[in-house]
């Protein structure tokens, strides 16, 4: 009784737009929780991981020039297996740990994803001249593990799903992650601010790693087929993207994003949710905004600098409402803006 | 105006620049006062209010734009939480009770600004400590029932006593560790540089957050100043106990500032306890008591006390307390401000200087001595 009513709440809150979309299913289908779908999205990732992996039969060798402090040297790597964080293993550990991204060929480029060909490599931190490109990535990192949070954070009874988060912006003060939470007029304390914080805090103590995977359009739909919100969006992200979707793995926590990402959550140094307002949205309906702010470890700040930040924070953040159509797709990103 | 408001300038005397968050730009160099080099005899572990100060340097690395955008913040919000009117608690300000003999007010803390000489009404010329009470505020206030259960309390001050903690020069909280900056939001005032305590009788309570200025003394009260001395390290006997030593010359060898004979023969069982020998000598808190104050600034906040005996360096801080000798304390029909001045209390215009009525001013004429007769 209880699982036919709680279904009956998900579909209710939906718009009738995507409702055509979906298969209806009553008391057959079980009690969705977040653990078993995340177990689920894991398997497939995992699978589809070891798949890719699978297809390199030859070890062929590359050549990549590295740029750069220490100083400019040349490795031979394996193609379609070494990544930058690799590349900077051979050379010293500061670099190892450091750099958040790599810029491979002048585009940015994970640390943890496999380089393809002859390149010339270039790493990035976030104490740079001009680090845009990294902060940019930082918070897009950040809005990923601020949807581990949500999909972790509450009880098993509350189905969270995640709807989208917007482009970086770290003007606007804070990042954001737009989703249905299932709870009615919630505003949290700052106790279960400080709760949600800490539940993201931990994976700097973790280092989990960011890993980046590019998937079919199918395998991502199979993923996100529990996600009505995701399952809605895969299809104009990959037409835009040519039938592939890059979907980021934290942990266990899986997850669409196009851009860039750091290395590793260790270069998390300070994450906070400061605030969740309630939206209203024409394509999803009435979702949750929730808001945090980070540093990364290797930026040093005061508690009483970092406090005034964190209270801007937590004003609602004008960043444009999640939409269902291309042009104003959350997850494409444009890396080449200047603007900061 | 007695209280030096925000833009004043801080006295300027002896070129020691002092600045304070709430008075002037802020300067975030650490090294600002001239305290004294503390060296201690014997490490001891932290007593168990201790609470650690400074943070370990930050390479925050913030750009010019942003320092001074944290400094305006800074600035913002203890300006808005001062400006209110003695009340930074929600229940009001505390009543204000009388003087009577046993009452034992709030001390301040100020800083030696020098020695000058000054005049008596007769043309005597005697020299008197300048003392400045530097940006001071009530940080805390305990009952004596509280008092007595917390960790500074000594048996033998029984009930009668509650504490004051009083702290001197507003710092920007950007130098200290959450623990230190967050023993002051009580009082709402920006955190201080130097912290210390006063004993006070229940009836002289003040509220958290009060200012202290020269106005808390008048002219002719006597005070008691407690500080830690000058510092000069490690001794010999004939500069650290006065005594005599050897002559120079005359044949003496290799022995010309020793203490000679240490003790009194076998009768008297050797060394006493308590010999006068070589060792550390000063940085010891030493109180010189029943100093009168012959003259008030109020624009600099600066009392005039007598002597140049007041112990400890130039621009050391001081203890400055109501006088403990009975015979020195005022009178009756002339109760000093409790539990401290407060602005409604001016009843006419507040000079810029007070002279003691003994006290010989420039202003007036010269002092005539009658020609002696031959």
């Amino acid at each position: 009784m209880a699982a036919s009513m709680s279904c009956k709440n998900v579909f209710l809150k939906i718009s009738s737009a995507s409702r055509r979309n979906l298969k209806r299913s009553y008391c057959q289908s079980t009690n969705l929780t977040n653990a078993e779908v995340r177990r689920k999205r894991n398997e497939i990732f995992e699978t589809e991981k070891k798949r890719q992996l699978g297809l390199i039969t030859r070890m062929e060798k590359i050549q990549v020039d590295v740029k750069g402090p220490p100083e400019d040297c040349t490795l031979i790597m394996n193609k379609g297996i070494s990544t930058p964080f690799n590349c900077s293993m051979h050379i010293q550990e500061l670099l190892v740990n450091r750099s958040a991204l790599a810029l491979v060929n002048g585009e940015p480029w994970d640390m943890h994803r496999p380089l393809k060909e002859d390149c010339s490599i270039e790493f990035l931190h976030f104490l740079d001249e001009d680090p845009r490109i990294v902060n940019k990535a930082f918070w897009r990192s950040c809005c990923l593990v601020l949807g581990h949070v949500l999909e972790t954070a509450l009880q098993n009874q509350y189905y969270v799903e995640l709807c989208s988060f917007p482009k970086p912006h770290l003007q606007s003060g804070s990042f954001v992650y737009d989703a249905d939470l299932k709870l009615k007029d919630w505003k949290p304390t700052t106790a279960e601010l400080n709760c949600l914080t800490r539940v993201g805090y931990k994976l700097h103590h973790l280092d989990f790693k960011f890993e980046r995977l590019e998937v079919d359009a199918s395998v991502a739909l199979d993923m996100f087929k529990d996600n009505h919100f995701k399952s809605q969006q895969i299809p104009y992200i990959a037409e835009s993207s040519g039938s592939k979707v890059v979907v980021y793995r934290v942990g266990d926590h899986v997850d669409i994003s196009s851009g860039p990402c750091i290395a590793s959550t260790n270069q998390i140094g300070r994450f906070n949710v400061t605030a969740a307002h309630q939206i209203d949205t024409p394509d999803y309906g009435k979702l949750y905004r929730v808001q945090g702010l980070g540093l990364p470890s290797q930026v040093m700040m005061h508690y009483w600098s970092y406090d005034i930040l964190r209270r801007r924070a937590g004003k609602f953040n004008t960043a444009p409402l999640p939409r269902l159509n291309m042009e104003s797709s959350p997850h494409t990103d444009d890396n080449t803006e200047i603007s900061t | 105006m007695a209280a030096p408001r925000i833009g004043n300038v801080l006295c300027r005397i002896s070129n020691c620049n002092f600045t304070s968050v709430l008075l002037e730009k802020i300067n975030n160099s650490r090294s600002w006062t001239c305290l004294q080099q503390i060296r201690h005899r014997q490490a001891f572990p932290p007593a168990a209010w201790y609470v650690k100060q400074k943070t370990t340097d930050l390479d925050e690395n913030l750009t010019k734009e942003n320092e001074e955008f944290l400094d305006d913040v800074m600035k913002d919000v203890y300006k808005k939480r001062l400006d209110r009117v003695f009340s930074p608690l929600e229940d009001g300000p505390w009543k204000r009770n009388d003087y009577n003999k046993y009452t034992r007010r709030t001390g301040v803390l100020a800083i030696k600004i020098g020695v000058v000489p000054q005049w008596t009404k007769e043309g005597k010329r005697f020299t008197t400590t300048m003392l400045q009470i530097i940006d001071n505020h009530v940080i805390r206030y305990t009952p004596p029932e509280k008092f007595m259960k917390s960790a500074g309390w000594k048996p033998w001050w029984g009930n009668k006593y509650g504490v004051a903690v009083v702290g001197a020069l507003s710092t920007n909280p950007r130098i200290y560790t959450k623990e230190y900056n967050n023993l002051f939001m009580e009082s709402g005032v920006p955190p201080k540089k130097k912290l210390t305590r006063f004993l006070i009788t229940e009836n002289a309570a003040v509220q958290p957050g009060t200012p202290l200025n020269v106005m808390h003394y008048r002219v002719g009260d006597v005070v008691d100043c407690s500080a830690k001395t000058i510092d000069h390290g490690f001794q010999g006997v004939v500069k650290r106990w006065g005594m005599k030593g050897m002559p120079k010359s005359h044949g003496v060898t290799k022995t010309h500032r020793r203490m000679g004979t240490t003790a009194g023969g076998k009768f008297k069982g050797g060394i006493w306890k308590g010999k006068k020998m070589p060792g550390l000598m000063g940085n010891r808190w030493r109180t010189a008591r029943g100093l009168k104050i012959w003259r008030v600034n109020t624009k600099y906040n600066v009392l005039y006390v007598t002597g140049q005996n007041v112990p400890g360096n130039t621009h050391g801080f001081v203890r400055v307390m109501d006088t403990k000798l009975p015979l020195r304390k005022p009178a009756p029909e002339n109760p000093p401000p409790m539990p401290t001045w407060y602005p409604e209390d001016a009843t006419e215009p507040i000079e810029e200087e007070y002279f003691d009525k003994d006290l010989f001013q420039f202003t007036e004429e010269s002092v005539k001595f009658a020609a002696e007769k031959k």
